[in-house]
């Protein structure tokens, strides 16, 4: 093929100096990369450290502010995913792109088909295909049928087959059962051996060091590591390269001794939304006055304790007690009397009602309190809504319009305010402060801080492990619906966190 | 080189759903002068007789308002459904239920006091055109049956339902053979208002204003319209959807049903298989053009009211009364299309050979 | 009950079936794509009527087909300027379309009521075939819009299952993120296919004023193209079973005249809603069924597209 006429030397893909700026965050600052043919290449770094950016500008789907793309050593300006399929690059996103009620053959030639299309013959050629590189599938099944490591097979495929000879995979192994990303490993490495070229996104680094042949590390939009060879490197220099060593910026507040457990989960399991588990026999304990942050990558459970405290979902076993009480599975509105506030990770979709007004959802939760006989008082409402507004410093526009509107810092205030204003004795905080602007973080976290003082039990769930380190009191760490680990965050180091995050120290995985 | 593109706003323009109405109003009386002037007639002349036959004198008005009633509470059964999310395409076929039933009782009760009679009419209207949306109720909130298509067969089946009772059952035996319904008795007729209107009226502004109050004001109307935003968003509130989609559309049709009640006692004083007049179809624009708000219900069916009371009167002059529907269908066109306007802004932009947004329509603030 | 009727009624049985499959299977490639459109019964009526205006004036049927299947595409048009291009509410825009269509129809259409036609697609006499006994009277005695329906009915089939565009078609009307992920254009794909639904529909509707009334009246559609919707989802947006569905909606259609002809005690009204209820009962076992595997109905229909941009 193409390899032995170009010489070795040329890079398949090389990205230099990229840029990429969204409205108040900088995505990539000249970020580098470079992928030499034929290998299997890990692209490292914790969420936010701009990984997503870059490999979407390489795809196409963003354009670079500044910087230059280069594959097989021809610069490119994209402008869509279909030049970068032109030019021989394919992305398998972690939300797979496929028609459910298709067949596999079928979703792999869609938009490369041929004007006329002989099932049998297409169903043959996709076979064909697939074996040629160890994807096993079944070209005549309708994709819902499949298994997510199956989906994701056939993602691969329609990549195949538009020919592309550097495919990128964004975290492909966080839908996939250990024995599935080991088979993956397998395929990765037979389509090196064919001189394609892969990019691996991922943050589990026995993963890394297990089947990529080079890594780049990011943190902060930059490359703080470029394609080092796995073999000379170890994962416990990779995850310290990850996390960084930058010194704290926001100042740790005083601690003090927690009082009595107010919330106490013990034994719980849960299943997930594709009806796998997604959390086994968690216990935890947080005590009045203390915040306890809990640390992990995204989809190791940490939504789905969250909905279960809240009782927004069933648990398949365990209990969860407030302030002494059994309240394991109880309603939503019955668990917020007791005094839950929970900030859920998704606000305008559950949290807020976007379309009704700022007085309406800022009384979503406590609508019967306001109530005399069957309506609703509005000087009551709206005073509270005042109230909220002037306490949490919420920027609106008029009380009675739709607040979708609303900035998402203020869309926030608003949500948290409404949960904390009635001095709840646990709050339950899903990524309170992501996608907000400094000043928004920073008031966040304030509240949370207050509420901590006013003697309130909270759990912080963040992806953002400066802003745990920064709160938390106690820090534990999620992995695969378990918790692996707990840590002082005052004395923690980030390396060793960061090795916990991702498995690895604690024994966990393969 | 520049070029024009469509850019949505953080928000609607303030004030924007009566301009856009009024947009939609001028856009259909505009083509309707196109229509007029092929036709040969004198699009002045035509649009004067219409207001004055409409809106003219309390006379006119009375009628105009007959005809709001039914337009009305139709789309009081399409908002309260909407208000929650759902849709209730039914209320053609709840308005002849309604009438079907209100007939039943009609016949039973011939010897009733006139009060109880006209009272116990009205009900069964209520009863028929709830029990007609209880099938799709049950199935949406308990097996997920898609309630648009539910409601719309539904309508069909209820219109053949009417053609039977007419045909056979029903059929006045004096009617010479006609399939004609007897008329019902006089003294369960609505008492008059002023003019020609009747009492239903009144009814249906009460219940106009009771729901739009239920829904603007009440827990009830909170949690319907907190469901109506995300039922994610319910379920955090603590509220339970299955029993309230039920009890919405079975609401939504006893509304509507009340209207074939109102239809029956009030004008057309016998049960026809005309009786519902697309007032059900002609619903779900109201509806639409007042945002599914119930609030706003009762002012587009009196504007709808007069259009199609206008419509009628100029058949006098040679004019069809198409031109009515036209102009109904159009006001609603026209509205959405200047809806949708009032959520963009044009703004233009450099002519970028880079730009792939091919569609002309590009969405921005969606960060 | 004798031969001679019996025949009749299954002859008139293909006659119907093919009249609501014209439309069903229009509304069902615009459904296909993700757009659903309640407007068929007035795409039917401006098809029916400029079809039999153009015959008027023209005197040549097929001149007249064309126009209908034209006027029938345009009036579609109007509903997917307002659905696909500015995302409206596609119930409302469709409810808004048949009232428009038919206030349309009968406007243009008044002074051409009770006129007798310009001119008809006169049945196709195929030759032997037609001599068969039983199915040459039924089959092969037909108006010519009942092959087109049969081929209409082919290509869709061909089309939709067979052909790269008909893959992305459905992909659009599936996930039309994911069409257009794969470089396919789904304001494209949506318009054409609601622009061919809305020229069967004007077939359908000509198909009424050229050869089987041959008349124009206001109403003439009477409540079909509900049933054309109605056969979408009873055919499970398949066009083989929406076929057989059309016959057995059709079977209805013949018989309600014929009831009496055969002795039978049972009220036709009665029996004509059956389409409707059959219909009902189809719906409900595909929600119930909908527990274990997706659901027959386009994924994405009713839903507007816009991408999404960062």
């Amino acid at each position: 093929m193409i390899e032995s006429e170009t010489p070795p030397t040329m890079a398949a893909v090389e990205l230099s100096g990229i840029w990429k700026r969204f409205p108040g965050v900088v995505a990539n600052a000249g970020a580098n990369l470079s992928i030499s043919r034929g290998s299997i290449h890990a692209v490292l770094g914790e969420n936010g450290a701009g990984k997503s950016t870059l490999m979407n500008v390489l795809a196409g789907v963003y354009r670079p502010d500044e910087g230059e793309v280069r594959v097989e050593g021809v610069a490119h300006r994209f402008r869509t995913p279909a030049d970068a399929l032109a030019a021989g690059i394919g992305m398998v996103h972690q939300e797979f792109r496929l028609v459910p009620s298709f067949t596999v053959a079928e979703n792999v030639v869609l938009g490369a088909a041929a004007g006329i299309l002989r099932r049998q013959a297409i169903e043959d050629e996709v076979a064909d295909l697939a074996e040629q590189f160890g994807l096993a599938t079944r070209p005549d099944r309708p994709v819902w049928q499949l298994s997510m490591g199956e989906r994701q097979r056939v993602e691969i495929l329609k990549a195949l087959w538009r020919d592309a000879h550097i495919l990128i995979l964004d975290e492909p192994t966080a839908v996939l059962t250990p024995a599935e990303a080991d088979e993956l490993g397998v395929v990765l490495r037979a389509m090196a051996d064919a001189g394609r070229s892969v990019i691996f996104i991922s943050h589990k680094l026995h993963e890394v060091t297990g089947f990529c042949d080079e890594a780049t590390v990011l943190r902060g939009g930059r490359t703080v590591a470029a394609s080092v060879r796995v073999a000379d490197t170890d994962a416990g220099e990779l995850a310290s390269l990850m996390v960084g060593s930058s010194p704290m910026t926001t100042e740790r507040p005083p601690a003090h001794p927690a009082g009595p457990p107010l919330l106490e989960v013990s034994g719980l399991s849960a299943l997930g939304d594709r009806g796998l588990p997604a959390l086994e026999s968690v216990d935890l304990t947080v005590r009045s006055g203390e915040i306890v942050g809990i640390a992990g990558v995204a989809g190791n459970g940490q939504r789905e304790l969250c909905q279960v405290v809240a009782g927004l979902r069933q648990s398949t076993a365990g209990t969860v007690h407030l302030a002494g009480d059994d309240l394991t599975g109880a309603s939503p509105r019955r668990l917020f009397q007791a005094g839950l506030g929970y900030i859920p990770e998704d606000r305008l979709g559950v949290g807020l009602a976007p379309r009704l007004s700022v007085v309406d959802n800022s009384i979503l939760r406590t609508y019967e309190a306001h109530r005399r006989g069957p309506f609703i008082v509005a000087e009551k409402a709206e005073a509270h809504c005042v109230d909220l507004v002037e306490r949490f410093g919420v920027r609106t526009g008029p009380l009675h319009e739709p607040m979708a509107g609303l900035s998402g810092g203020n869309l926030q205030r608003l949500l948290v305010g409404r949960e904390l204003s009635g001095r709840p004795r646990v709050v339950v905080a899903a990524q309170p402060t992501r996608g907000l602007d400094v000043q928004g973080v920073k008031a966040i976290q304030d509240l949370l801080v207050e509420a901590r003082e006013a003697g309130a039990a909270v759990l912080l769930i963040s992806e953002d492990l400066d802003e745990l380190l920064t709160l938390a009191d106690r820090l534990v760490v999620m992995h695969d619906g378990q918790i692996i680990g707990e840590f002082d965050p005052t004395t923690a180091s980030r390396s060793e966190i960061g090795e916990a995050m991702i498995g690895h120290d604690a024994g966990v995985g393969s | 080189m520049s070029r024009p593109v469509l850019i949505r706003r953080e928000q609607a323009l303030r004030g924007g759903q009566p301009l856009s109405f009024a947009i939609g109003l001028v856009v259909a009386l505009t083509i309707g002068i196109v229509l007029l002037l092929g036709a040969g007639h004198d699009p002045v002349a035509v649009y004067e007789r219409m207001f004055v036959a409409a809106l003219g004198d309390p006379d006119s008005w009375s009628v105009t308002l007959n005809r709001a009633v039914p337009l009305g509470l139709a789309g009081l059964a399409v908002a309260i459904a909407g208000s929650m999310g759902l849709w209730n395409i039914g209320a053609e076929g709840q308005i002849l239920a309604g009438a079907m039933m209100a007939a039943g009782v009609a016949r039973i009760g011939e010897g009733w006091p006139g009060p109880v009679l006209v009272t116990a009419i009205l009900v069964g209207g209520v009863v028929g055109g709830g029990l007609w949306a209880l099938g799709p109720a049950v199935a949406r909130s308990r097996i997920g049956v898609n309630e648009i298509l539910t409601t719309l067969m539904l309508n069909e089946v209820a219109l053949r339902l009417t053609q039977w009772l007419i045909h056979g059952p029903w059929k006045d035996p004096d009617s010479f053979n006609f399939p004609l319904a007897p008329m019902i008795p006089d003294h369960g007729r609505l008492p008059a208002l002023f003019g020609r209107a009747h009492v239903g009226v009144i009814v249906a502004l009460v219940v106009i204003v009771l729901f739009a109050v239920a829904v603007n004001r009440t827990a009830w109307g909170f949690e319907l319209r907190v469901a109506g935003s995300s039922g994610a968003t319910a379920r955090y509130a603590g509220i339970s959807l299955e029993r309230k989609t039920a009890a919405v559309l079975v609401m939504a049709g006893g509304v509507a049903g009340l209207a074939g009640g109102i239809e029956l006692a009030g004008t057309a004083d016998r049960l026809t298989e005309g009786i519902s007049n697309g007032f059900g179809y002609a619903g779900i624009i109201v509806a639409a053009l007042a945002l599914m708000r119930p609030s706003g219900v009762a002012a587009v069916a009196v504007l709808f009211g007069a259009v199609q009371i206008g419509g009628q009167s100029i058949q006098t002059m040679g004019v069809s009364s198409s031109v009515s529907t036209i102009l109904q269908a159009l006001i609603l066109f026209g509205a959405i299309g200047a809806g949708v306007l009032s959520r963009y802004q044009v703004r233009m932009v450099p002519g970028d050979p880079d730009d792939p947004g091919g569609d002309g329509v590009q969405v921005g603030g969606t960060t | 009950m004798n031969e001679a009727s019996l025949i009749g009624l299954c002859a008139a049985t293909v006659s119907f079936g093919a009249l609501l499959y014209l439309a069903a299977l229009g509304e069902m490639v615009s459904e296909k794509a993700g757009i659903l459109n309640l407007g068929v019964e007035g795409m039917m009526a401006m098809g029916a009527v400029t079809g039999f205006m153009t015959a008027l004036e023209f005197g040549n049927p097929w001149l007249a087909l064309a126009v209908a299947v034209m006027a029938g595409a345009l009036t579609a048009l109007l509903h997917g300027w307002f659905t696909v291009v500015l995302g409206a509410e596609q119930v409302v825009s469709g409810l808004s379309l048949t009232i428009l269509g038919l206030g349309l129809a009968a406007y243009l259409g008044k002074n051409a009521v009770g006129r007798p036609p310009g001119a008809v697609l006169a049945p196709v006499d195929w030759p032997l075939l037609s001599d068969i006994r039983w199915l040459g009277p039924v089959l092969f005695q037909q108006s010519p819009m009942v092959y087109l329906s049969v081929l209409a009915g082919v290509v869709v089939w061909f089309v939709l299952s067979r052909t790269r565009t008909g893959l992305a078609l459905r992909a659009a009307g599936e996930s039309a993120s994911t069409a257009d992920a794969a470089g396919h254009s789904v304001v494209g794909l949506r318009l054409t296919a609601v622009a061919v639904g809305g020229g069967l529909a004007g077939a359908s509707g000509a198909y009424l004023t050229l050869s089987l009334t041959p008349q124009w009246a206001e109403g003439i559609t009477a409540g079909r193209g509900w049933i054309a919707v109605a056969l979408v989802i009873f055919g499970a947006w398949k066009p083989g079973r929406v076929a057989l569905g059309a016959l057995l909606f059709g079977g209805t259609l013949a018989l309600k005249t014929r009831l009496q002809t055969f002795g039978v005690e049972f009220s036709p009204i009665l029996l004509s809603m059956l389409p409707y209820l059959l219909t009902i009962g189809v719906l409900v076992v595909i929600s119930v069924r909908a527990r274990n595997r997706p659901s027959p109905a386009p994924a994405s229909l009713g839903i507007a597209y816009r991408r999404e941009e960062r």
